[in-house]
Formats: C-alpha cells, structure tokens, sequence
C-alpha cells in the first residue's frame, strides 16, 4: 500500500489528473491501437497453441475406413443417376432419391416448409438406444447455387455403407434439402418442434458440399463458423482437420488458395485469424454452407466442400472423410464438451483460445468508456448538478431512440426496403445541416446525450464480447469515428461541420455495413453487392435467427442516432451566471 | 459399471452361500451316486429340492467329458438313464418368423412349473418342505421374503419397426422399453411396508440378473393406477391375513444397458441350463447383435382357492429379429467390407461397367440353416418335460422349412416340429420370394412415437405422436412416468391435430390420473384413457421446465445426458395391445465443475479486500497530505528520539541480565 500511496503522491503533486482528463480523447484512441496490436500480436510465435484432441473418446483415425474400392462404383452408379435431376423439381429429385433410401431400411419422410420439401431419413442404429442421433446433410444446390452433384451421391452411398455396419449406437438421420441456409434451418427448427419422423437429439452434423460430377479434386475446405457468435467445439473441428489431413489432404480455411494452404508463418496466420473474425462476425450475412444451420440446440456443425477437379483425390477419399468423423462421433458417451467453444483458428492446426482474445474487446470497449468519461467532464456543464434536467432530457431522448429503433426494426422486417433505410439513415446524419437555428438543446444537454450514447454502446459492447466475441470487436471498431463528432454552435466552422457529418456517416451502422462490403476485397461478404446486404440482415433473422439485425438496431443505431442528435446546432455555451442559477 | 458388478458379485455369492446352507446336501449326494431309483425317489418325497436335481445329471455327464463334440456320441453316460415317465412341468417352444425386409423373428419361450404348496402354510415351519422341481428356486425365495405375488422383468433393446415388421410378438404384452423394466404385485400390510419389499426385490433382482436394478428407488417407483393391471384378479390371494393388501409396484430403467450378463443368469433358470434343448442356441454373442431383442420373466402365482392350494408359474421368453443377410455374411467376414467388383450387385438396366454399379436391393431368394445365425445347433430335446421341445415355422407358402436331424432333413405339414431324441437338430429355411410373408396381413392398432421439443437449458416440451391406421377407434391408456427434475405442465397439454380435423383435447382423452412429482422423492405419474378416431394421426404436447439439481445429484457422465423412460401405451379396444415408446435423452444445464475453485478463490480475493478497506476506513483516521507529512517528519523526529533511549535502556538491561547469569552460574 505504500507504493501505490506513492505512486498516487507522484501523481496529485505533479497535476497528472487534470493532465489525463485533458488528454482523453486521445487516450481513446490509444486505447484503440492497443486493442487491435493484441489482436495483432496473437499470430506471432508463442501466442498462438497447436489444436489437440481433447475427447480421448474421438480416437479419429483410428479405426481403418472401407468405403474405398468397390464403393467407389456405387457412388458412380448414383451418380449417373443424380447428374440428369439437376433441371427437375424438388418432389421429382426427393421421391427418387426416397426410393433409395427405402431400399437398404433407412426410414424417410418429407418435411414441407414455406418454400419447398426437405427430405430425410432416419436410419435407427439397431445397438443403439435411439435417443441420439448423427446428422449427415446434404443440400442439393450448394451456397454458390451449383448442383451438389458429387454431394448427394456420396451421401447417398454413404448412407447405404452405414446401414451395413452394426457398430452404430447413435441413429443415423441424411438430410437432403433444397439449399444449404433456409431450408435446411426451416428442417432443423421443424425436427425439434414438429416432425413426427425422429431419431433422438442431434449431436452433430455433417455437410457435404460438392458439386460437379469429376471423379477427382485438389483439396478441402472446412467452413465452421455458427450463428451469433457459436462455434462448433474445437474437438469436432480437429477431428475433421486430423482425418482429412490424414486421408492425405490440404485442409483450406476461410477460402485460402491452394498454393498458399501450405505456407504458415506470420502473414498467412494473421490472414486466416482476421478472415475468421471477419467471417464469424459476419456469419449469416456471408455466405452460408450449410453448417450455419444447425447452430444451436448443442448441436455441433461442419461443412466439407471440395475444391478443384485435377488433383490426386477421388470422391471415395472425400466420402472417408464423414466416414471416419461418424466413427468417431459415435464413440462418444458424453455430449462435445471437453474442447474449447470459443477459439479463433490461425492455421487447421493452430489456434488461440478465448483468454488470449478476449482481453482485446475489454480494451476496445473501455475506449467507449474512455470517450463516454471525456463527453462528460471535459467541457464547461461538468459542473452542472448531475440530478437536473441536463440529464432527465438525455434520458427521454435515450429511451425514445430505443423504442423508436425497435419499431424501426421490426417495421424493416416487414417491409424490407434497404433504399429507404438508407435514405433515413443519411437524412440524420446530415440533420445538423437541415436543422438549423433551431436551438434544439442546451450544450449541456448535447454534451450529456452524447455521454449516454457512449455509455450504452460500451454496456453493450462488454456484454455481447462474452457471446459474440468477434461481432462486438468489429462493431467496436467501426462505431469508433463517432466518439470524435464535436458539438456545435452557431459559430462553430463550417469545416467541423463537415468533419461531423463524414464521421457520422462512416460510423453508421448500415452505412459502414454497405461500405466495408463494397470495399473490402476479403470480407466474406462477396457476392453481396450493393445494398443486398441489408436484405441479407433481414432475412438471416427471418431464416435463420441470426440475431445480427437487432444488435445492430438496438446496440448500435440508438447510440448512434444520438450522437447524430447532439451535434444538431445548440444554444449558446452556458455561463456561469447560469450555473448559479440553476444551483 | 464398476458398482453394478461388484453388487452382482455379492449377491451371486450370497445366492451361491444360501444355496449350501438350505438343505442341499441331500440334493448333492443323489446325483453323485446317479442312481435313478433314488432319483425317482427323491422326486416322490417331499423333500427339498431344486431345479438343479434333474437336470444337474445332464450337466455332470456333459462335464465329464464322456463326450467331447456336444451329444454326437451315445448322448448319455449308460449308467444315467432316464427314468419312463419321469416328466416335470417345463415346456419350451421356439418359433421363426420370417418379417419383410429379410429380417427374422426368432421367439423362445420357456414354461416352468412349480409344485402346488398350500398358501397357509409357512415354509419356515420344521417338517414342511416344498417342492419345486423345475422351477427356479432363487426366484422362489425371493417372492416368498418380499410377498411378491405377481413379478415381470424385461430386458428389451433395439427399435422394434412395427412400420415393417407388424405387430410386436405377444402382442407386446412380453417386452418392455428400452433398458430394464420391472412391474410387481407385493402383498403387505401398508404402501411403506410395500416399498420395502419392492426396495429389497429389486436388490436380490439386481444380483440375481447381474442388472443395475438396485438403482430402483423411491425417485423411480409409481404405483399404476389403470396400466399394468393383472389378467385376472381371481389367482391374487392374501397370503398371510385378511388385513394385507395387493400393491401393484413399477419401474424402469431406461437405456440400461442389457449384454449377456443378463443372459447368462437368465439361462441359469431354466433346467437345461442352455445346455440342450432350444436354449443351446442362446448364446450372448447372437442375442445381442440382432436389431432387437427382449428377454423376459414372468412369475404369477396361481391359485385354486378352493383347495388351499397355489402354484407359481414361470414364463421366461427370449425374443430376437435378426437381419438374415448381414447375419450370414457376418459369418464369412465379420467386417462389412466392400464387396468384390464381381461380388456387387448392379442393376444392368442403367450404366454398369468395371467401374460404376447401381445397387440393386437385396436379393429376395434365401436359403439358410438356423445354425448359421445362431451359430450352434441345437443339442437334443429337454429330456425332463412333460412335452418334447416344439419348433415352428410361420412361414407363407413361398418358404419352405424343414428339419435337419444329424444331417438329414424332414418335413412336416403344419411346419412344426417335436424334438423328441438326443440328437443334432437344426432348422432349414429357404425361399424363393422373401418379401411373401404372414406379418403383411397383421394390423398394428397404434404406432406412438414421442420425442422432446424446444430450445436451450431451462424448458422443453414432450410431444407424442398417436396414428391410428385402422378404419375403426382405438382406446388406450397411456401410461407415464417422468422424472421429477421435468416439471411438467399439466395445463399445457394440447391437442395437435395433423389430419386437420377439429379434434379437441376433451374429445380424445377421457380420463387422467395424475400424481406430480416431489424432489428427490417421486416421480411425475401421468395416466390418461385416449381414444383415436380411425385412420387419424393427432399430437398431444405438454410443457415442462428443467430444474436445476444439487452438484451431487449429477451422475458421474453428467454431459451424457437424462434417460427418460419409455411411456407405455396399452390398447385396450378393439383387443389388447402393448406399445411402448421410445426412449428420450434429456439434457439439463451441466455446471462445469470445476467452477467452485475458481468462485471461492474469486470471493475470497473480494471479500479480502472489501475488509481491507472497511477496516482501515474504521480505524485510521483520515488527514490531509500536508498533515500527513507533517506528522511523518514529527513522527520521524520522535522515532529517532524513542530509538536512542531503547537502545540505552537495551544496552542496560542486557548488562544486568549478564552479570545476572555470571552471578548465577558461580552459585
């Protein structure tokens, strides 16, 4: 205590207090920086750990995989059948492959939800118990919209070498649905609300992705990211990872080309771990796999897409790959949940567990705090009593933003017009300009609205970063520019004005959204251009319960909408004849 | 796993311990001078015996190796001989049932008698013996300690696809859910007195069948109220006085693993032991490697009341359907590995060549011997019955069966055959179309399937599926027993009709029994009456919270999950049907455990500095900086001041202390 006494001695004699205060703003930003060089610093040697198998259950690979040789002709022999179905219906395509499944016992029934029929089968382990079940799923058009030729081929044939084998105590459910995202997220709601047809709780599923109909292809990708911030656990992932780099495969993450899949030093790491923050943050916006579907109910999810169609593997190699994964899930007695649920991947073999991460949106979300504290006290009406209405008027503001962001919310759900929402958005943005001489608030009042609106989005930002770890850390970092908007008055330079509306403008949050998918080559949100981006928020919620679109709403637009409020001209600056007024 | 086998270690050793002491040596010393005139003796007086003294002489002349490859040789020592007409009430049968899809349901039963004794009588009394031949004596002192007049035990595991294979056998009446399941009547004099009685039956049962039933407790036990109701109330007297009443007692334990541990000691049953007769096909390796099996017991006690006389009566069936295909090629590899390319079938009306092949379904031409699946032939007929062992075939005309006595196949007319020598027999089945079956034309009343609903840790739903295939009503009572860590909703219980016709809750469920759960001490007993209107399918959902238990509470596997037992549907119009559902996994919100450490070193830290802090605020005393630094300088001036004269006054004292001790020591 006699240090810190001392140090605290140092800093009262010196003045340092006032010093800091003064600096704030400035410290914000430092703050910042810290947040992201931590980020920055986790794929350097010595931060980052090589991924194990936690579960001594798994044992993947450790069981010797049949379905080769002449397995090989059953998944040609489908397949000759699968490649003329591209260009006919659903029904047609699902009553085929139906009579399939029907054929080796598998027990099948179709689910039809709003748009079209998802079909599946339960295949019930005949050692089993019945109560749990394996998820292989198969959707017939893939996220890019090709034919999941090969797909649904080796999942058939898989299908059918699995009823072969006694070994199974977990059921065994295939899943053929229209498209990797709606369908197969309406299938998965349906199987724990109102399917009649069902084979005990979901475990962990399985999707294969790959089109086209070569026999051969160069290496694999595995796409794991789930909803709102859930991750399947570490262990399932490494299994996929360990098996298919076993069966000799490159494993590719996050869409690495081919030629830099076996480079791995500090770039390449820092790459995949920025595109998985990137792609985690934006999961249900980007594309969707398949895996992102079955997010939830403990239910543990990975896509295997093929890529290439020259290289040394063959689609039974492919087809080893789930193979091994079922034998090994069926292994397990207890639920996933000896690996880590929160990680951030480097490299397949390579990762940072959430205690390395997580410390770096603490900071990013004390810089709100840090700016909150500065729109506070820095400026002449700190000394206004803090029980006034200098404070009762934030306060209405505040809860009328919040409900208003809310109707606004659920009114775009209804209607989704991103153009409109646009339009509204910059129409605030740019308020400072059309509102003018209005007096609308004291400075003190602007000055303490601005401090609520801080205050809520650091509140939260810290409560989303134990969930959501990489969708706060990148709201946290694109809301940042507006902690910088200054207060104006009437004889404020026209040149701050502006600097105000460009940060508003880059700080909104649909705003930002459209600009950082439009510019950023490797956001993850190809494919979207435009404002389709909005569309995509809206109907992740609506398919899959994403819950991106509300965050947004009500973490983000409110605080937004009042910093937007606050630079709106104001009175003159308070005097202290006022203050004592007031007192 | 490690409990249960030292439990079932104790109580075989027990068993194995009473069996010495109650008055076996007379037993024992019969067959060691395997003489038959003694042995017709023996079975004349009343003396005590057991299941063991008639067919111990099979045993002992197999173990004496008089013949090593089964009963190929003359099948008996000479000097053992069966006497004429020497017969005991045990009667077994064994019937094959070929099921679509090539599947084949393969039933066992086994009949046993005991003697007629006189209720009235105790059997602890001096002089009075009872005799029970073949039946087995461990059950019977285990009904007699608990009063357990009626007693059902099944051991079922496997889904039992009644889309495909029809009606369960039995109609159900002789399998249970998946796990263990053990129903009772036990007469005693109040409900506590009953439970106690339960609670030790279950205990012996436990050791007897190597099974974790001693984990039957209070939390598990409910007393069926319209379910499980015995056939016929005429054979249930009160043993001891009329004050005494009948209680019918359940349980289950879901997805308890059953494996031939189980077998084992429900072969130890039977009078031959699994050594002859039907019952040497019975091996655990077979048994459990089906689709679906069930074993079963049954004990009733019967009584010609008139007489003052009972008798228990035994039915023990083993139930199994195996997949004749996989079973066979088990046979010639027991891995499943890809077919050679000329081995594959392919259909040659689409693309086939060396290196693509569409499957074809499974052939429908079979043709095997039952010694194939079972991977033994039967060894001679049970020679101590009354009636020769009975095999029959439910076959269509597209089959044939026969029977292969040493080698050599006969047939009969109705397909059933008496093993009546101590020969080699086996079954042969062939057919030219497999799919031409008897199931086809067997009407399932009700297919039920009840599976759990909802997201996340702290609710969830149940909801139960009834189709009714038939153009007629099906009443039946749904029986269930929940767990108390479900809270169930009774309120919430909703009518989904899928067919879309208007059916409300009240219209299909007549009656409801329900007893709600207490903590740790009951389970939640949902009984109601239903009717399903013909040819409707309908959903009846019900709402429950997960409650959070005590650490302790957990199972060693927590992240497993919760069994949930089966619910059992009983159709009681148009006939009598059993059903049950399956089996559910319910996962409650599993603390990490290793939590506690870090929360106590966290609140520790707190707490410390929480004290810390009040306690300086409450005792020292609150000054300025300057004051502060005023008062460090004075206090140093001082500090020096006080040194000075401590150490003076050390200097002296300590001088005295020496001259002191310099003094001393010269004294």
């Amino acid at each position: 205590m006699g240090l810190l006494e001392r140090v605290q001695r140092v800093i009262v004699s010196r003045g340092l207090i006032p010093k800091i205060m003064a600096q704030l703003p400035k410290i914000s930003i430092i703050f910042v920086a810290i947040s992201i060089l931590m980020i920055a610093i986790l794929p350097m040697d010595g931060q980052y750990r090589n991924t194990y198998i936690s579960e001594n259950a798994l044992m993947p690979s450790q069981a010797y995989s049949y379905f080769r040789e002449t397995e090989w002709n059953i998944v040609r022999g489908y397949r000759n059948e699968l490649v003329h179905m591209e260009n006919s219906t659903s029904r047609e395509r699902n009553q085929i492959m139906e009579s399939w499944l029907n054929e080796f016992g598998v027990k099948t029934q179709i689910y039809e939800n709003r748009d079209n029929e998802v079909l599946y089968g339960v295949f019930h382990a005949p050692r089993g118990d019945g109560t749990e079940a394996i998820v292989l799923a198969v959707p017939w058009f893939n996220v890019d919209g090709e034919f999941n030729t090969n797909g649904a081929a080796v999942g058939v044939a898989l299908a059918r070498y699995f009823s072969r084998w006694p070994v199974w105590s977990k059921n065994i459910i295939v899943v053929f649905s229209e498209n990797p995202d709606s369908a197969l997220r309406s299938w998965v709601e349906a199987y724990y609300t109102s399917l009649d047809l069902t084979g005990g709780s979901i475990e962990a599923a399985i999707v294969l992705d790959s089109p086209g109909e070569n026999d051969y292809f160069d290496y694999l990708e595995v796409y794991y990211d789930g909803l709102n911030g859930e991750l399947p656990n570490l262990d399932l992932v490494n299994i996929g990872i360990y098996i298919a780099e076993h069966e000799g495969m490159r494993v590719s993450l996050h869409g690495t080309p081919f030629d830099q899949i076996k480079e791995n030093n500090y770039w390449t790491r820092l790459k995949i771990l920025v595109a998985s923050i990137q792609s985690s943050a934006f999961s249900g916006l980007t594309k969707t796999h398949g895996n992102e579907a079955f997010s939830g109910w403990r239910i543990q999810s990975i896509t295997l897409k093929t890529k290439g169609n020259s290289g040394p593997l063959d689609i039974t190699c492919f087809g080893r790959v789930p193979e091994a994964m079922f034998r090994s899930i069926n292994n397990l007695l207890e639920k996933f949940h000896q690996s880590f649920f929160f990680y951030l991947l480097l490299a397949p073999r390579q990762f940072v567990s959430i205690s390395s991460y997580l410390p770096s949106a603490v900071i990013l979300s004390v810089a709100f705090v840090i700016a909150f504290m500065d729109s506070y006290i820095n400026n002449p009406s700190f000394a206004l009593p803090f029980f006034s209405n200098y404070t009762l008027i934030p306060a209405i503001v505040w809860t009328v933003t919040l409900v208003a962001c809310f109707i606004l919310a659920q009114l775009f759900l209804i209607l989704p017009i991103p153009s409109l929402l646009l339009l509204i958005n910059i129409v605030i943005s740019i308020s400072s300009i059309i509102i003018q001489n209005k007096k609308l608030f004291k400075p003190a009042v602007s000055n303490r609205l601005r401090s609520f609106a801080f205050l809520h989005l650091s509140l939260i930002l810290t409560s989303l970063l134990m969930v959501n770890f990489p969708l706060s850390f990148m709201i946290g970092l694109m809301a940042f520019p507006m902690t910088k908007v200054r207060s104006i008055t009437a004889n404020t330079a026209p040149q701050i004005k502006l600097e105000n509306i460009i940060l508003l403008m880059i700080s909104n949050p649909f705003i930002a959204l459209i600009i950082y998918n439009n510019v950023s080559s490797n956001s993850g949100l190809q494919g979207l251009q435009g404002l389709r981006v909005i569309n995509r928020l809206i109907s992740a919620w609506k398919d899959m319960r994403c819950w991106t679109w509300f965050v947004l709403c009500l973490g983000w637009l409110p605080s937004w909408i009042m910093v937007a409020i606050s630079v709106i001209e104001n009175e003159r600056e308070p005097t202290s004849h006022d203050v004592k007024k007031n007192e | 796993m490690f409990k249960r086998n030292a439990t079932c270690l104790i109580f075989t050793t027990l068993l194995l311990f009473s069996r010495i002491c109650y008055g076996q040596e007379s037993n024992y010393s019969i067959y060691k001078n395997d003489n038959t005139e003694q042995l017709e003796e023996f079975r004349n007086s009343n003396t005590t015996s057991e299941v063991e003294s008639s067919s111990s002489t099979v045993i002992t002349a197999s173990e004496d190796g008089s013949f090593p490859e089964g009963i190929q040789e003359p099948p008996l020592d000479p000097s053992i001989t069966i006497q004429e007409g020497l017969s005991y009430p045990f009667r077994e049968k064994l019937y094959v049932k070929p099921l679509p899809n090539n599947d084949l349901l393969t039933s066992f039963q086994f009949k046993m008698n005991s003697e007629e004794f006189a209720p009235s009588i105790s059997s602890l009394n001096y002089g009075q013996y009872n005799h029970f031949t073949v039946f087995p004596k461990a059950i019977e002192s285990v009904l007699h300690r608990t009063d357990t007049r009626q007693l059902h035990l099944r051991f079922t595991r496997g889904f039992w696809d009644a889309e495909t294979w029809g009606r369960l056998p039995h109609d159900g009446f002789k399998s249970g859910g998946n796990g263990v399941e053990l129903w009772a009547i036990i007469e005693a004099e109040s409900k506590d007195n009953a439970y106690s009685k339960w609670k030790t039956l279950a205990n012996s049962l436990s050791g007897l069948f190597c099974a974790s039933i001693n984990f039957i407790d209070s939390s598990k036990t409910t007393y069926p109220v319209t379910s499980f109701q015995p056939d016929n109330d005429q054979g249930l007297p009160v043993f001891a006085n009329s004050k005494n009443q009948l209680y019918l007692i359940r349980a289950a334990l879901a997805n308890e693993p059953i494996c031939t541990e189980n077998l084992t000691p429900f072969l130890k049953l039977l009078p031959t032991k699994g050594k002859s007769g039907i019952s040497t096909f019975l091996d655990g390796h077979k048994v459990f490697d089906s689709s679906w099996h069930s074993l079963s017991v049954d004990v009733i006690t019967n009584c010609d009341v008139n007489q003052d006389k009972c008798k228990y009566e035994t039915d023990a069936v083993v139930d199994m359907v195996t997949h004749v295909p996989y079973s066979l090629a088990r046979n010639k590899n027991p891995i499943p590995k890809p077919l050679p390319a000329e081995q594959l079938r392919c259909d040659t009306n689409k693309p086939y060549d060396a290196f693509q092949c569409f499957p074809l379904p499974e052939s429908t031409e079979t043709e095997f011997d039952l010694s194939q699946i079972f991977g033994k032939t039967i060894k001679g007929s049970s020679m101590m019955s009354d009636i020769p062992s009975h095999i029959c075939a439910i076959i269509t005309s597209k089959w044939d069966v026969s029977i292969k006595v040493n080698g050599e196949l006969f047939g009969t007319d109705d397909n059933c055959f008496e093993l009546d020598g101590m020969d080699e027999y086996d079954l042969y089945l062939a057919s030219s179309d497999t799919s031409d079956v008897t199931t086809l034309n067997e009407e399932v009343p009700l297919h039920v399937s009840r599976s759990l609903t909802g997201y996340g840790q702290d609710h969830g739903g149940l909801r139960t599926v009834f189709q009714n295939p038939t153009p007629m009503p099906i009443t039946a009572i749904y029986f269930e027993s929940l767990p108390w860590y479900m809270r169930l909703y009774l309120s919430s219980l909703k009518l989904e009709s899928i067919d879309s016709s208007n059916l409300q809750l009240e219209d299909v469920i007549d009656s409801v029994y329900y007893n709600s759960a207490i903590d740790h001490k009951r389970p939640s007993h949902l009984e109601y009456t239903i009717t399903i209107p013909a040819n409707t399918t309908l959903a009846i959902s019900c709402q429950f919270d997960k409650a959070l238990l005590h650490f302790a509470d957990y199972p060693p596997d927590a992240n497993h999950g919760f069994e949930i037992e089966s619910a059992v549907i009983t159709v009681i119009k148009p006939f009598k049907y059993q059903i049950r559902t399956e089996t559910l996994l319910l996962s409650l919100s599993t603390p990490d455990f290793s939590m506690p450490y870090n929360v106590i070193i966290i609140t520790s830290t707190v707490i410390g500095l929480i004290y810390g802090t009040l306690y300086n605020l409450l005792v020292k005393k609150v000054v300025r900086v300057e004051q502060a630094d005023k008062l460090i300088e004075q206090q140093a001036g001082l500090k020096k001041k006080l040194v000075a004269v401590v150490l003076k006054l050390k200097s002296k004292v300590v001088d005295r202390i020496k001259q002191k001790k310099v003094i001393n020591f010269y004294i």
